[in-house]
């Protein structure tokens, strides 16, 4: 404000005469400020020798309390609506917070954090509650007070998660970064509400060691801290003698009782567990423990481990006992002197055993009824006899594996991927058996799978034509219902759905009755102003018309813009003729129904015909946009009439049958009525209707034309 | 796998989602009665059919879009989606297979030690968030990369994320975070 440099001479030196408020140049003599404003606080005396300051006290927060003019008369104003929203978060915040015990302190810092997420336009399409709890809670945390989420989501019978989401994207966008939660700051505020009594404050100590110790073990990571301090205070509580039951811990600490056992096994599977209470008073020990979840997870690890290698230790055995049976079974064969003529049928009982043996291995095969299987496993079941007959010919194992690896080279080609299950098995029991060959026969079935998943596993660009390469269309078919099938799945689901079906239908049928009424509505989604056009010859009637409908603004004297618009008819009318009938037509349509739905004091009668011309109306223009433009009025009125007969069974359905006759005459004449008016003169009718409206005595208002009857 | 250890971890895609279209209208009354595992939901208005081949849930809607989750890989989304849009065609609708693209991909993966999460948090302060009244989980979100990842105090880590290649170089991204807050184990 003060004046730095002359702006003449350019010299610094400037007096400034505080008493006639302007600053000269002593250099060259020149005015550089006339009337400076000074910015400091006067004093006036008022009634009884009381000295006050000037001036008024305005609040940071906008104008929340508009100055009180002359009879503090309440300005058609109001306030503005980012006062209201923020002067509504504050009391909302008071209110809650005070159940909460919060302090003042708090709360303000609460109402700041809500001016900054409203000014970021975050509270939209969130509920200000949720926002408020999300604010309180953030300051919660940051002051380090023992609220928990749960306590806000009680007090408001809201899901925690919900406000948990809030809260995170507050927290976000706020950049606030929330400190952790500490189980300590829950340990007071718990033992409080179990009331020990005197020895609240010892509890508490015991039991802020016991959470130290946990968290030492790696028990507090990814777990709710409430569930943590329950188990604490409990064992402190039963340390201290105190008999408090699993109930009233769970009572307070708001976690359920499983969670609570739970944490106090994993107590139990620390080292810590083991001392006595003297002995965990005075010492810590130095070995900290993993979490019990990976704990656990390692357990489930070594458990499949066991039990793998108990399987395969099974398989050894079986196959071992196997080879042993077959052993058996030959040497009784070949010991058993063979039997002749007489005896030849028991020999055939002998051999349908054998069959037995090799049926059992080619009945997997059948099931899954692959050639190939046969094949090898006829292979194979030969090779096994081989390798049996060598082996008890020369009886040395290692021979046996070579030809029995030789037979599986052999096969190999065809057994790609699970070479691996099949290599240890062979190593192990040193040659082919049954149990072996069914392995294989299933190996044989994985394989052909996953040939099949190579194949169909190309890459076709997509140009909007499907790729039918590779897709096994027989499997496809299988997805597909035959029929019967069909017929049958039909009558289950109509029974299934029988309620949703009804309701669809009656829909249906709604939609209908409503299309041929004509009052069909196509979707209630769709906005309904839409059906309402206004025409308008000049852009400022439109905006009139507007206006008046949607009554938009409380600043607006409407009279007097009524009153304005209806002063400058008389021009109007003249540009009204060049509208097309179909347009007046639909202007007075407009108008009509819009005096209809500010007329609700007409008498029954009236209403009912009125309400039958609007139907008359409202058809108006289909009829008349479909017949050319009319020169004669009766063929016109016949038309009408003609088409109105139809449409009166349309009518009729909706109203009661008397209004009939007077709905075709009225409709009739009426239109009749419009024919002779749109011909001739626009404006007689007009001032017709002005003078009927007067006649009848409604409020004048810009729609002139009113039913004539 | 990863630049700053020997052993490779081992990342394992549980699921992928992709969604396509078939470009006609697709009534659903005639797929849900006459296809084999089809669930009709007409509330929603959707169709949920169950492949067993690969192994895929798809949600079909009568507009023609159709989303598949369940796969275990791309190719075998793709494959999973194709078969679908071969047994709509058998169905007797004309379609046409377009628009494919894969939404979104699951992976799991374990780290061989614990993780401090409270000290993973501190480290990394805007970008992760944990809340333990919530969920178990430290969350930690790359923008660029439009990955999700969240960890649990065990080790074990869920990435989430537009593709499996945008997986992997996440889990890349995150290693050295994690492996400075880790907690050696005792055992």
């Amino acid at each position: 404000m003060s004046p730095g440099v002359c702006r003449t001479c350019g010299g610094s030196d400037i007096d400034l005469d505080q008493a006639r408020g302007s600053a000269v140049c002593t250099g060259c003599g020149s005015v550089l400020e006339d009337n400076i404003i000074v910015s400091e606080v006067q004093f006036v005396e008022g009634s009884g020798g009381v000295s006050s300051a000037v001036g008024q006290f305005v609040s940071s927060e906008g104008p929340v309390k508009a100055p009180v003019l002359g009879s503090g008369f309440h300005t058609g104003v109001g306030k503005e609506s980012r006062a209201q929203t923020l002067q509504s978060g504050k009391r909302q915040i008071q209110n809650l917070g005070s159940q909460l015990q919060l302090n003042q302190h708090c709360l303000d810092t609460a109402f700041n954090f809500f001016k900054m997420v409203v000014s970021k336009h975050l509270t939209r399409g969130r509920k200000t509650e949720n926002v408020i709890a999300a604010c309180l809670y953030l300051v919660c945390r940051t002051e380090g007070t023992p609220h928990m989420l749960l306590d806000l989501s009680d007090l408001l019978q809201v899901n925690v998660y919900i406000l948990g989401k809030t809260f995170l994207l507050l927290a976000r966008e706020l950049c606030i970064n929330a400190p952790a939660i500490d189980p300590c700051l829950y340990i007071p505020r718990f033992a409080h509400m179990l009331e020990f009594g005197v020895k609240t404050h010892e509890v508490s100590m015991t039991a802020l060691r016991l959470v130290q110790r946990m968290k030492r073990d790696w028990m507090h990571t990814g777990r709710r801290p409430s569930g943590l301090c329950g188990a604490a205070l409990l064992v402190a509580a039963r340390m201290h003698k105190f008999h408090r039951t699993v109930k009233d811990v769970i009572s307070v600490v708001k976690v359920c009782q499983a969670t609570l056992r739970k944490r106090l096994t994993e107590f139990e599977d620390t080292p810590t567990s083991q001392l006595t209470i003297d002995e965990f008073m005075r010492v810590d020990l130095e070995q900290e423990c993993d979490p019990p979840s990976f704990t656990a997870g390692q357990h489930k690890v070594k458990m499949q481990q066991l039990e793998q290698e108990l399987a395969k230790k099974l398989d050894e055995v079986e196959g071992e006992i196997s080879t042993y049976k077959d052993e058996i079974e030959t040497e009784l064969e070949r010991n058993h002197p063979k039997l002749r003529g007489v005896y030849a049928a028991y020999s055939k009982e002998i051999d349908p055993q054998e069959e037995d043996a090799s049926s059992l291995t080619s009945d997997p095969e059948e099931r899954r009824s692959v050639d190939v299987e046969l094949e090898a496993a006829a292979q194979h079941l030969t090779q096994d006899f081989l390798c049996q007959v060598i082996q008890e010919e020369t009886e040395q194992g290692k021979k046996t594996d070579d030809i029995c690896k030789e037979g599986e080279a052999g096969s190999k080609p065809e057994e790609a991927g699970p070479s691996r299950q099949t290599a240890p098995l062979v190593s192990i029991l040193g040659k082919l058996t049954n149990a072996a060959s069914l392995d294989l026969q299933e190996s044989f079935t994985t394989l052909k799978d996953t040939e099949t998943d190579n194949q169909t596993a190309d890459e076709q660009p997509d140009g909007g034509e499907l790729d039918l390469d590779g897709i096994d269309d027989l499997e496809i078919e299988k997805y597909i219902l035959n029929e019967r099938e069909v017929q049958v799945k039909t009558e289950l689901w109509m029974k299934q759905n029988e309620e949703y079906l009804r309701e669809q239908k009656e829909k249906e049928e709604r939609i209908k009755k409503e299309k041929e009424e004509g009052t069909y509505k196509e979707k209630p989604k769709k906005p309904k102003k839409k059906a309402e056009q206004i025409e308008a010859s000049t852009a400022g009637e439109a905006i009139a018309r507007m206006l008046e409908k949607k009554k938009i603004s409380s600043k607006i004297n409407y009279d007097v813009l009524r009153d304005l618009n209806r002063r400058g008819k008389g021009s109007e009318t003249g540009s009204s003729t060049s509208d097309t009938p179909t347009g007046a037509g639909r202007k007075r349509l407009t108008r009509r129904r819009r005096r209809q739905k500010t007329n609700n004091g007409g008498d029954t009668d009236r209403g009912l015909a009125a309400t039958a011309s609007i139907m008359g109306k409202r058809l108006r223009p289909l009829i008349s946009t479909s017949t050319p433009k009319k020169k004669k009025t009766a063929s016109e009125a016949e038309n009408t009439v003609s088409t109105t007969e139809p449409v009166k069974e349309v009518v009729s359905e909706v109203q009661a049958p008397p209004p009939d006759p007077t709905t075709e005459t009225s409709s009739a004449h009426v239109d009749e009525e419009e024919e002779e008016e749109e011909e001739a003169e626009p404006q007689e009718e007009e001032d017709q209707c002005v003078s009927a409206l007067q006649l009848i005595g409604d409020y004048g208002c810009d729609v002139d034309e009113e039913e004539v009857f | 796998m990863d630049s700053s250890n020997d052993e490779a971890l081992d990342i394992i895609v549980t699921n992928v989602v992709a969604t396509f279209r078939t470009r006609c209208h697709l009534n659903l009354r005639t797929i849900a009665l006459e296809g084999i595992n089809v669930i009709y939901k007409p509330e929603v208005g959707k169709v949920l059919m169950k492949l067993r081949k690969p192994k895929i849930t798809a949600s079909i809607w009568s507009s023609g879009k159709i989303i598949c989750t369940g796969a275990t890989s791309e190719d075998e989304a793709k494959l999973g989606a194709r078969r679908l849009a071969r047994c709509l065609q058998k169905l007797g609708f004309k379609v046409r297979f377009s628009a494919f693209r894969v939404v979104n991909v699951l992976a799991v993966c374990s780290m061989p030690f614990a993780v401090h999460l409270i000290d993973f948090t501190k480290n990394n302060r805007p970008i992760a968030s944990y809340e333990p009244e919530l969920h178990p989980a430290a969350t930690y979100r790359i923008k660029n990369l439009k990955a999700t990842i969240q960890v649990f105090s065990t080790g074990s880590i869920t990435v989430t994320g537009p593709n499996v290649q945008n997986v992997a170089t996440a889990v890349e991204q995150v290693y050295p975070l994690l492996f400075e807050c880790q907690k050696p184990l005792c055992k």
